[in-house]
């Protein structure tokens, strides 16, 4: 078989070689023929006219020669294709508008393909991914929440169900020492075996030891290949070497593979045990910090058989420490769940969408062809007539199909290349965590699959049409008057109908989600975002160990920071809406009933500075906000929000009342009452679609914490005060970072991109389809209108009003969109279903968006045939009755 | 007077005479003139695109040599498909005579 095509093959592209050896072998056998007879005694003239009879035409041998070595198939192909590039040549009009919605086609899906495949089915860079499970806490309070470690060594001596498990914890350095300025890198401390559970191997020196699991290991390091290669000049001679992180020296053992990624951004991995020191986290069962598990599922077992194992670990712990696991569960997914979590249904519906953009594009194309059919009607008749088989005809109008879709294919790839790039950008970098989003092999293969897919699309149909007919009948048709027949109008009618109800389906999607995002953002944040810029400090090196030296850094910042021009307020807290920074804890109000251990009321916990309420426009309900002299010595103080104060004080007044953080049972001798100054409005911590939490505000000056956002709001445009601030920052210390740049419209915008993505995605699909649909119908209704000239023409002669017959026309139109907008409703009802999810207070079946898109297309639509409807006005009937 | 040809035999007379030694085409048209006693007669011609057929299919294969006298002659010889499928074929083609010769015989 492959020996078959390989010698067509030759046949084919060296047809040279190959005709002069043909000719070659047939001369020597005449030669030796001639010698023969005249050996023979034959005179010369009389052996060759022998040789000639005996041998038969020269010419047609040739060509049975090259019928058998069968060249014919290929060149045949060749021959369609040049004709087919020709035909497309003399009708550019029809040839650009299709290249044109192929392109366009084509360029989407493959966009939308490469996004999906980065994100969603690049394999990780794991061994064996589909064992490898991320492990969390689960309270009833928040839901997934981190893991212990004395939890997670617990849970590693009691299962079985595990090949291995490995803690991961996010940390964060700044790394200063370098050439260049201090900057925050992000990272994990793992268990020693993170990296072979994972499958993973340093690309450059060793993995971690077992022993340095053990609190106070020596501070060692593996770099990202990415920090290495910027960093550290790719120096293969960079293990030994040492690097500063949080003012202290780590030794460099090894690089990670450029590859690797993980859940958030590692520029370092440090061992646990490193990290461990000087950390209470390490130690104390009630502090989830930012720690998740990930395991390795032991050989034949299965995910439901792990957590059932699991499960039954959490509840016996919660038995034995209800101080601090009480209620606590476990939850299980699969790695790669967790790294999509965000964004798995987006895509997924942006894929199903933008088939539909590629169906309406081929439909467009389809109706292009069949309209040109008409015109080439004489010519396909034609070659019928004079012996063309059907199957010729058809693989030549395929031909031209496959013509346009591979240059349309190709100018798609083109487009996608501009495409994938915006829509990547719409999505944060901590949701792509490390996926990278390109035009690659798995999307040319895909490309190259709907390339094929379209042209049989398109081009079967108007293909098979065109040589359906009788040649008899086309010919007794005559020239001039040559029409459409009525299977051709029939079939045209369906497209255009087909096109119109996708159209509206995509419409339907883009309305529901316009709707949705709208009513998202309309989302009272509790906050004003207008105008303000955050930055992320984190004050982690030595001299900040002492207490003064915290207060004073901040204090010093605040102060230099107030009086930068432009400025109108300036706060520190150490989380702010909508970025889901968080600190949460128990705590008990005074005189409340001792609730059981995990059921104490669970606030999110703000440490801020006074500016706060005023930078973000928290409003103060009751009471007071903080001053200047709720500071280390003065009474503790605290606010709570609208929640806390309706839920665990009703109508009462909280204003004057107390809590303690922690539980009674934690007996602080004597407690430390904390009194409620003042109640403030809810803010948005997590999602504004999310409802609020409980919180609690404290004053950074009874609280300290060396980790703080500065909130800055500026009378002009915030990102030009940023430089200013990083000044003042470094005139207090220069080798502190500030990383973490925002504006709160940044924050709010990335709060909700996956509503956004969708939408933006979606809109365009829908514009595109739109569009398409309305060319769709122009078409059919130009059509229409020319070939019935003729009689209107005669129905004018007879009387007809003007408007009578525009209306006769703009009817037809009618008829199609009508139907199709039927069909479109309808499926829209079953499909928006699909983006359920993604919806917000919007119903799957919201009226006012079916109504609205309906008119919209439905204006559409009557604009499109409006423009060619009007054309009958312009006839003359005398005219069109001399025509004939 | 020599006999035409009946249909699709020659293919097999080409695959018969390639499997003593490998030949050229004025070769194998003089062979198969020599063996038959001049009793086939073919058409000199036809003799090229059967042989390219069968090249095609990959039953026999050709090389460029040296000729008795010296000329450049493109050589076919017998693939190793190209035996299995003389086989075939002369099996096929005995048992066709077989049975034409025993219904000529069968009648009166």
């Amino acid at each position: 078989m492959i020996a078959d095509l390989l010698f067509r093959v030759r046949a084919l592209f060296r047809r040279g070689a190959v005709e002069a050896e043909m000719e070659d072998e047939l001369r020597f056998h005449r030669e030796r023929q001639l010698a023969k007879l005249v050996n023979s005694g034959m005179s010369a003239a009389e052996a060759r006219r022998r040789v000639q009879m005996d041998f038969g035409g020269l010419d047609q041998v040739r060509e049975e020669c090259r019928d058998a070595r069968g060249a014919r198939l290929i060149e045949i192909a060749a021959q369609d294709l040049r004709y087919g590039f020709r035909v497309l040549r003399k009708s550019p009009g029809f040839t650009v508008v299709a290249l044109l919605t192929l392109a366009i086609g084509i360029g989407a899906n493959t966009a939308i393909f490469s996004v999906l495949y980065g994100v969603l089915l690049r394999p990780l860079p794991y061994s064996d991914a589909s064992r490898l499970i991320v492990m969390n806490e689960t309270t009833p309070k928040v839901g997934l929440v981190s893991v212990s470690i004395p939890n997670f060594l617990d849970w590693r001596a009691q299962s079985h169900s595990f090949a291995g498990m490995a803690a991961v914890n996010d940390v964060g350095f700044n790394l200063s020492g370098l050439n260049g300025p201090p900057e925050n890198v992000t990272g994990e401390a793992v268990s020693p075996n993170f990296l072979s559970l994972l499958g993973a191997h340093p690309f450059l020196g060793r993995d971690f030891y077992p022993a340095e699991e053990k609190p106070g290991a020596a501070p060692v390091v593996l770099l990202s290949y990415q920090l290495w290669q910027s960093h550290f000049g790719a120096d293969r001679n960079v293990m030994g070497r040492t690097v500063t992180l949080d003012g202290r020296a780590f030794t460099i053992i090894g690089v990670l593979p450029p590859e690797f990624r993980w859940l958030q951004k590692v520029d370092v991995l440090e061992p646990i045990g490193t990290w461990a020191a000087g950390n209470s986290g390490y130690s104390e069962r009630g502090e989830r910090g930012d720690t998740v598990v990930i395991g390795r599922l032991a050989a034949g077992v299965s995910l439901a058989r792990a957590r059932a194992e699991m499960e039954g670990i959490a509840s016996r712990l919660a038995t034995a420490w209800p101080a601090t696991n009480d209620q606590c569960g476990v939850a299980l997914q699969p790695v790669r769940d967790v790294f999509v979590s965000g964004i798995r249904e987006s895509l997924m519906v942006l894929f199903r969408a933008v088939t539909f953009v590629l169906l309406i594009a081929c439909a467009n194309v389809a109706n292009l062809f069949l309209m040109r059919g008409v015109n080439r009607a004489r010519e396909m008749t034609l070659r019928v007539a004079i012996g063309a088989s059907r199957r010729r005809i058809v693989a030549q109008m395929l031909a031209e199909s496959f013509i346009l879709t591979i240059f349309g294919g190709l100018a798609g790839i083109a487009l996608a290349a501009a495409a994938v790039q915006g829509i990547a950008a719409l999505i944060p970098a901590d949701v792509l965590a490390g996926a990278t989003v390109e035009l690659n092999g798995p999307a040319f293969l895909f490309t190259a699959t709907v390339v094929i897919l379209a042209a049989f699309l398109f081009g079967m149909l108007p293909a098979l049409n065109a040589t359906r007919t009788g040649a008899h009948a086309k010919l007794r048709e005559g020239g001039r008057t040559s029409s459409m027949g009525g299977g051709q109008s029939r079939w045209r009618s369906a497209l255009v109908m087909a096109e119109v109800s996708m159209a509206l389906v995509l419409l339907v999607g883009a309305g529901l989600m316009m709707k949705s995002l709208y009513r998202l953002l309309s989302v009272d944040p509790g906050i004003r975002t207008e105008r303000v810029v955050t930055m992320q400090l984190s004050l982690r090196t030595a001299q900040y160990d002492k207490n003064p030296a915290i207060l004073n850094f901040w204090q010093g910042l605040l102060d230099r920071v107030r009086v930068l021009p432009g400025v109108q307020a300036v706060a520190l807290a150490s989380g702010v809406p909508l970025m889901d920074d968080h600190w949460r804890t128990d705590i008990l109000i005074e005189g409340m009933a001792l609730p059981k251990p995990g059921s104490f009321p669970h606030p999110d916990v703000h440490i801020v500075s006074p500016g706060y309420f005023d930078a973000l426009g928290v409003r103060l309900l009751r009471g007071r906000v903080f001053t200047g002299t709720d500071n280390e010595t003065s009474p503790r103080v605290a606010l709570i929000n609208a929640r806390l104060a309706r839920e665990y004080f009703g109508t009462a007044d909280p204003v004057g009342r107390r809590f303690m953080f922690g539980h009674e049972s934690s007996k602080q001798h004597p407690p430390r009452w904390v009194t409620i100054e003042g109640v403030v409005g809810d803010t948005k911590m997590y999602g504004l679609e999310n409802p609020s939490r409980l919180e609690v505000y404290i004053p950074f000056r009874q609280l300290v914490t060396g980790s703080m956002r500065l909130v800055v709001k500026s009378a002009v445009d915030p990102a030009a005060l940023v430089p200013a601030v990083r000044r003042a920052v470094a005139s207090i210390d220069k080798d502190q970072p500030v990383f973490g740049v925002v504006t709160m419209q940044q924050v709010v915008r990335e709060s909700v991109f996956a509503r956004r993505i969708t939408f933006i995605v979606l809109g365009w699909f829908s514009a595109i389809a739109l569009l398409l649909a309305a060319i769709g119908i122009y078409g059919v209704i130009s059509y229409s209108v020319a070939q019935r000239t003729q009689e209107i023409g005669i129905r004018m002669a007879l009387g007809a009003r003007p408007g009578a017959v525009l209306r006769l026309i703009m009817g037809e139109g009618a008829k199609l969109v009508g139907a199709g907008v039927v069909i479109g409703l309808v499926a829209s009802l079953g499909l928006s279903r699909l983006i359920g999810s993604l919806l917000f207070s919007t119903s799957a079946a919201d009226p006012g968006a079916f109504a609205a898109v309906t008119a919209t297309l439905v204006l559409i639509a009557a604009v499109a045939s409006a423009i060619p409807a009007r054309r009958t006005l312009r006839v003359d009937p005398m005219a069109t009755l001399r025509w004939e | 007077m020599a006999i035409d040809l009946p249909q699709g035999t020659l293919d097999l007379l080409i695959l018969r005479t390639l499997a003593l030694e490998p030949q050229h085409g004025w070769g194998i048209s003089e062979r198969l003139q020599q063996t038959s006693s001049d009793q086939l007669r073919i058409q000199q011609g036809s003799l090229y695109p059967a042989l390219h057929r069968l090249e095609r299919r990959g039953w026999i294969k050709a090389r460029w040599g040296a000729s008795e006298n010296n000329r450049r002659a493109k050589y076919y010889e017998l693939t190793k498909t190209g035996r299995r499928q003389l086989e075939l074929e002369k099996d096929a083609w005995q048992r066709l005579t077989a049975a034409v010769a025993q219904v000529l015989a069968d009648l009166p």
